[in-house]
């Protein structure tokens, strides 16, 4: 059993207060949606739990570790920010090579794309695809790791209603398995998962 | 750092059209020499000695987005952050992928060019050796100021404001032969200030 604890977290980007006092707690197998208008720090919030950010007052557990101090934690999560991490210039096949040697791990790359039924697209030119398509191949680099939470940034824009009831379930999935997962989004998926909080 | 040297590596080779790009450049510079200043063989032989460090300025200099922008504008830069949480591999991995897809095509060649301008043998050992150095040197220069300039965009300008001037002791020892041992001193002190400012050039931008 994981176990995620956000206590009195609040940061400063600049002069700005972007989070205040923000206390949440997360067990295994809980998704959680914070949702808010933009700029009101969504994305700045999965920067601090992913450690990106370090400056900030509370403090984030994960197994009662502080994350700034557990050198294992990095390996615990997945972030999948609003960034594509994808080379236009080059194939599908080859980014995906590349993700393969950064995370390594050797997977499948047909029983991957399969996910969201995207196969036909491995040999084209990233910079030929539309934006839901590159969004789909972003959202792969999920299954490159063994990881305990998943942190993921409006990883709903671009994708349309098919690939996101697949997303959906994807995150349903990683759930039943003991999965902790973090949307941000400014739409609502109350209907979807129901533990929400506004910032 | 090995799966990140090898995955820029693979980078590089996948747009394999780099090596191509910078060899074609460096040449050009070169081969238009003749064309202006006449095919008077010492006067090429000391045009030489110049020229080649104008086309490797300008070679290391007109890459140096690819260093950490790219990755960094595609998101990458984050993965290879949390991957790899030793910014020190990071640059590491970066100098050497930076110098073998942009510099070493111009050492390949450098043997063919030498010939066509008639420096003699003696002399192409002494003009490789600084270059070698000094090349080591201008990529450690290239590497932090890319770093440090991280977000900003369309700002090569402003990069060769920087950066050129940081290159001018390297002309200045590069282009008095038998100067390597003052080029390696030059690169080892360059080694030193890059680490430093590049990690703390990745620590803003992560932060």
């Amino acid at each position: 059993m994981n176990e995620l604890k956000i206590k009195d977290l609040t940061c400063y980007r600049g002069d700005n207060l972007v989070l205040k006092d923000l206390n949440t707690k997360l067990k295994s197998g809980d998704s959680l949606v914070i949702r808010g208008s933009n700029g009101s720090g969504k994305t700045t919030l999965l920067r601090v739990l992913s450690n990106f950010i370090k400056l900030y007052n509370g403090k984030i557990l994960f197994n009662d570790h502080n994350v700034l101090e557990d050198a294992n934690y990095r390996n615990c999560f997945n972030f999948v920010g609003q960034k594509n991490c994808l080379k236009d210039n080059l194939s599908v096949k080859n980014n995906l090579k590349l993700w393969e040697i950064i995370y390594q791990k050797n997977i499948s790359y047909s029983k991957l794309l399969e996910d969201f039924n995207i196969s036909h697209l491995m040999e084209r030119d990233v910079a030929s695809l539309s934006d839901g398509q590159k969004k789909c191949i972003s959202l792969l680099r999920l299954n490159f790791t063994e990881s305990k939470i998943w942190y993921l940034d409006e990883p709903f824009v671009f994708l349309d209603e098919a690939n996101s009831q697949i997303l959906i379930q994807k995150i349903k999935n990683f759930n039943t398995n003991n999965g902790i997962v973090i949307i941000t989004s400014n739409i609502n998926l109350q209907n979807t998962f129901t533990n929400e909080i506004k910032i | 750092m090995f799966a990140l040297l090898k995955r820029d590596l693979y980078l590089a080779l996948y747009s394999s059209s780099s090596f191509f790009y910078t060899s074609s450049f460096f040449i050009l510079i070169l081969i238009i020499l003749p064309f202006l200043f006449g095919t008077n063989d010492v006067q090429l032989q000391v045009l030489f000695k110049g020229i080649i460090w104008i086309g490797l300025s300008l070679s290391i200099l007109l890459t140096m987005e690819r260093i950490f922008n790219a990755d960094y504008e595609d998101g990458n830069l984050d993965v290879i952050i949390q991957r790899y949480p030793s910014l020190e591999t990071i640059i590491i991995s970066k100098y050497i992928t930076h110098w073998v897809v942009y510099c070493l095509p111009l050492f390949i060649i450098l043997p063919i060019l030498s010939f066509l301008f008639y420096v003699s043998l003696d002399n192409f050992f002494l003009i490789f050796l600084n270059l070698f150095f000094g090349s080591l040197g201008m990529v450690f220069i290239v590497t932090f100021v890319s770093a440090l300039t991280l977000g900003a965009k369309r700002t090569i300008f402003l990069k060769a404001i920087i950066v050129i001037p940081l290159f001018i002791p390297f002309l200045i020892f590069g282009t008095n032969l038998g100067s390597w041992p003052i080029l390696l001193a030059l690169s080892m002190m360059s080694f030193v200030l890059s680490m430093y400012v590049s990690a703390y050039g990745l620590r803003l931008y992560v932060e």
